[in-house]
């Protein structure tokens, strides 16, 4: 009988860290100057474009401390479509937008001012990514789009300048998912670009008979994806060919960044809509073999092909290893690939409870943060099915959705509250603090509408539980650190902005460390170098800096706030 | 179609005709198996213009217009032939047909059952026409006896006996609108129509008037799995399972809920369950293996694929063991058996739609 009791109590002091968080999790937030449409203009025709934005990327551009919001816009569509193509981005209604946060939580439009507004009549916008690609500490963006990306750099004083020509990394085709990483860690940011097939606005077609929906990607040939390699002077080379990238044709729209197997460089997987997903694997010699198949990371547990739309690709289950949610269709279920070690993942949208959270939704964005500070990543879907007549087609299916929000308890995960009552048509998302409370927060974007600021309740919610959030400041590595690996109290992070589906988070690296009031923090640069911090407070934000060679391991650390 | 039915064997009569109506019987015969029809017509009208009392004569002037598709000349000459010999089973056989192509159902069924045994099959179809399902149900599963796996047959056997029991099913909505089974067929016929809120609802007044009722849990669990409710379907399949263990797709049907919610081990003991119940079946086989391999017991996943891909070799349900077993061999580092299971599985995914390889999409070069 004692022995029971004492079982009880014991499973309930231990459970309070991690205990459930009083539903719901976030609060859907209007911060005052936060005026932005996606502007997707959806057309009976059913231009597969339209269907597909848009990005958004939390940032702090000016860095003071505070994350600003960027998000990309669509464009019209006009009936007929004009030749050459025209999107009237320059018209305000169809900008992309940067939103400066005040120290009021309020935000103030600053495209303009930032020289962003008009992204070029031709181009229909799709996503955003983020990285300091000349290390100058100020972050820069690259928008993709359907026709022309367009790299902006930050020049420190609140403006951006177009340097797609100078930097040579246009694309063309689709552009989807984009991200910044260091693929040969020579300390500068490399970029990739997912492009989704081989479509133009000439050889637009509706499909579903008389539905009138959206076509299938299989009724376009696929295409490739790109690599370009900086050059370290402004300027950036298309190694996509040479690197093997482009030997893969695909149908990409999502991108995560992580070192699979430890071997000290970033890998990447790409999620590929309606086909096999790729895994690309880092031969540390500037070439990449596509290794999916072999793997276990390119298919269903059933050996079927998947549609596979957001990717993130981090450590769930807190075993060091990077793992891979891919967001699918309905019926699908998203695919959770657990890395075994080894090079080998295996399929466990099962046993991790995602399987039946997800077989009736369909997922874009997607992140995997540490939303109740227990120290275990949960998940967050934005969550809307591709088709906005869906409901005509199968009425068991619905276009818009609320997101899914899903807490990991012991590496399964359990759908919570997410606040969120109206369903929408989602798209990107990304997570970080907006608020610099400790808490991750969301901002989602939906097609037609506002987009969705996501308040994390738990701090309000008076929970005890601890968190860090790491800066990292390359020195030897890149000044991001992206591709660093990061673990504090067991828990591991790769160090990226990409994410999800079209978006870019917050750079910062947020643990949630339930009852610990210290961390013991260790870093594994991409430039080789292991730093470990030991009794580092928690509840803080701290700027860890690459040692210099032979530097004293304290000099390296301050509270960035 | 009709020439499916003209196999007529000319009987013959005791009546002879004259020579010189035998003459032009004969070039009528001839004229008719080389498809010169109108000579046979005119051939065959003038044994009748000769020997008007010869019914052979009118038989053979009915078919031939009948062969030429021109039905309603045939009929005249028919009914002739059956006044001159109303026993004669080639003229109701061949009326019965004309008057069927016609459109004619009801008129056509006493001259069809006057028709030679060796074919119910018009006789089956007149009486789906006018209603007389059961009838049609028996003659036309006697003509598939005589003439198995004929498709034209299988089509209107079918056709029948959905009828027979559209029948039936109106007659107990007709009559008992508020039973448990009345309730029961609206379900059914609200999932067909994919209407799975009226399905729900049907099925559950089935359940609230009768919690006993056959396959009604059965039918319900179906309904949440298809909108992905699993927990609702395993409740549902479990209660079925509960009414009726000896039911092997229940049980399966629970194992599988219980392996999409990723409860493995309870799914496991389920799929094995049914397995006994209903020896190998593919798909339990396939479940049984993924909810072994699940949960880490790679030699039962192993045995239950193989034992699968024993069984089937060509079929989707094969290629997905293949790529278990590839999986599973490369987590072993049987790395040449992985390769050649996901050969196997390529190869089958090939197989099932060559135009777009499933598996993987076409590199460049």
């Amino acid at each position: 009988m004692l022995n029971s009791l004492l079982r009880a109590v014991l499973v309930v002091t231990m459970a309070l860290p991690g205990a459930p968080l009083a539903a719901p999790v976030f609060e859907v937030s209007a911060p005052l100057g936060l005026n932005f449409t996606l502007e997707n203009s959806p057309t009976p025709q059913k231009h597969l474009i339209e269907t597909m934005p848009g990005g958004v990327a939390l940032l702090d551009y000016n860095n003071d401390g505070l994350l600003d919001i960027f998000f990309v816009n669509g464009g019209r569509l006009t009936t007929p479509l004009p030749t050459p193509d025209n999107f009237d981005r320059h018209d305000p209604k169809y900008w992309n937008r940067l939103f400066r946060q005040n120290k009021d939580g309020s935000f103030t439009d600053v495209t303009e001012q930032a020289g962003l507004a008009n992204a070029g009549d031709g181009n229909y916008g799709m996503g955003v990514a983020v990285g300091d690609y000349d290390n100058d500490g100020y972050p820069d963006l690259y928008v993709t789009s359907y026709g022309k990306n367009i790299l902006y750099h930050n020049n420190g004083d609140g403006t951006f300048t177009d340097v797609t020509a100078k930097a040579g990394v246009a694309a063309g085709g689709w552009s989807v998912s984009a991200g910044f990483f260091d693929y040969d860690n020579d300390g500068k940011l490399d970029l990739f670009v997912t492009r989704y097939m081989d479509w133009d606005t000439k050889h637009s077609k509706d499909c579903g008979g008389n539905y009138h929906t959206y076509c299938p990607p299989e009724e376009f040939p696929a295409t490739t994806n790109i690599l370009y390699h900086n050059n370290g002077d402004g300027t950036f080379t298309d190694v996509s060919q040479k690197s093997g990238i482009a030997a893969k044709k695909g149908r990409a729209l999502g991108v995560g960044f992580a070192d699979y197997d430890g071997d000290g460089f970033t890998d990447i997987f790409v999620s590929n809509d309606g086909m096999q997903q790729y895994l690309f694997h880092n031969n540390g010699n500037g070439t990449f073999t596509e290794l999916g198949l072999e793997a276990g990371a390119a298919l269903s547990e059933d050996g079927r092909r998947m549609s596979g739309m957001g990717v993130v690709f981090q450590d769930y289950d807190n075993d060091g290893r990077p793992d891979i949610m891919v967001t699918l269709l309905p019926r699908e279920i998203y695919a959770v690939y657990h890395n075994d070690g080894g090079g080998s993942f295996s399929y466990r949208s099962l046993e991790t409870g995602l399987g039946v959270l997800s077989s009736g939704s369909s997922g874009w964005s997607i992140g995997l943060e540490d939303f109740d500070n227990d120290g275990w990543k949960d998940i967050f879907v934005a969550q809307a099915h591709v088709l906005d007549n869906v409901e005509s087609i199968d009425p068991s299916l619905h276009y818009r959705d609320v997101p899914l929000v899903a807490m990991n308890r012991n590496n399964r995960f359990e759908r919570v509250d997410s606040g969120v009552t109206t369903p929408m048509a989602a798209r990107g998302a990304a997570f970080g603090d907006l608020n610099n409370d400790g808490w991750e927060d969301v901002v989602m974007t939906c097609l037609g509408g506002h987009p969705q600021v996501l308040m994390n309740l738990g701090g309000k919610a008076g929970s005890k539980a601890h968190w860090l959030v790491i800066t990292l400041r390359g020195t030897r590595s890149n000044r991001d650190g992206y591709g660093a690996r990061v673990r504090v109290n067991g828990q591991t992070r790769f160090a990226t902005s990409t994410v999800g589906y079209l978006s870019a988070s917050d750079k910062r690296l947020h643990f949630g460390l339930g009852t610990a009031e210290k961390a013991k923090v260790e870093i594994m640069w991409p430039s080789g170098i292991h730093q470990t911090l030991n009794d580092v407070h928690t509840d803080q934000f701290l700027e860890v800096k690459e040692p210099e060679a032979g530097a004293p391991e304290e000099q390296n650390r301050k509270p960035s706030q | 179609m009709i020439r499916a039915f003209l196999f007529l064997t000319l009987s013959f009569a005791l009546h002879t005709p004259s020579p010189e109506a035998a003459e032009h019987m004969q070039a009528g015969i001839a004229a008719d198996k080389q498809h010169q029809f109108d000579v046979a017509i005119t051939e065959f009208r003038k044994v009748t213009e000769l020997d008007p009392s010869y019914a052979d004569g009118f038989i053979s002037l009915g078919q031939a217009y009948m062969e030429k598709h021109e039905f309603a000349s045939a009929m005249a000459p028919l009914k002739r032939a059956l006044e001159l010999d109303q026993d004669s089973a080639p003229a109701h056989q061949l009326l019965g047909y004309d008057l069927l192509v016609q459109g004619y159902a009801a008129a056509a069924i006493p001259h069809l059952e006057r028709a030679p045994d060796r074919d119910k099959t018009a006789l089956g179809l007149a009486q789906i026409q006018t209603g007389l399902l059961p009838e049609a149900v028996a003659n036309l599963q006697a003509a598939l006896a005589a003439r198995p796996n004929d498709p034209d047959i299988l089509y209107y056997l079918g056709r029948a006996s959905g009828l027979l029991s559209k029948q039936s099913i109106d007659t107990l909505l007709a009559a008992y609108p508020d039973s448990p089974r009345a309730h029961q067929a609206m379900g059914e016929n609200y999932f067909v129509l994919r209407q799975m809120p009226q399905a729900e609802k049907e099925y559950r007044d089935a359940l609230s008037l009768r919690p006993d009722i056959p396959e009604v849990h059965l039918e319900l669990g179906e309904v949440y799995a298809g909108a992905f409710e699993w927990p609702k379907a395993e409740e549902e399949f479990r209660a079925q399972a509960k009414l009726q263990p000896g039911n092997a797709e229940a049980i399966y049907r629970l194992g599988s809920a219980l392996l999409e919610q990723g409860k493995v081990h309870e799914a496991r003991v389920e799929l094995a369950r049914a397995d006994k119940l209903m020896p190998d079946m593919p798909e339990t086989l396939y479940s049984l293996g993924k909810a072994a391999s699940l949960e880490g017991d790679a030699a039962a996943a192993e045995k239950e694929w193989t034992k699968l891909l024993s069984i089937e070799k060509e079929s989707l349900l094969a290629a997905q063991a293949h790529f278990g077993l590839a999986g599973l061999y490369r987590k072993q580092g049987k790395t040449a058996a992985a390769q050649r299971e996901m050969q196997e599985f390529q190869r089958l995914q090939r197989g099932s739609n060559p135009t777009q390889p499933p598996a993987q999409e076409e590199s460049q070069h």
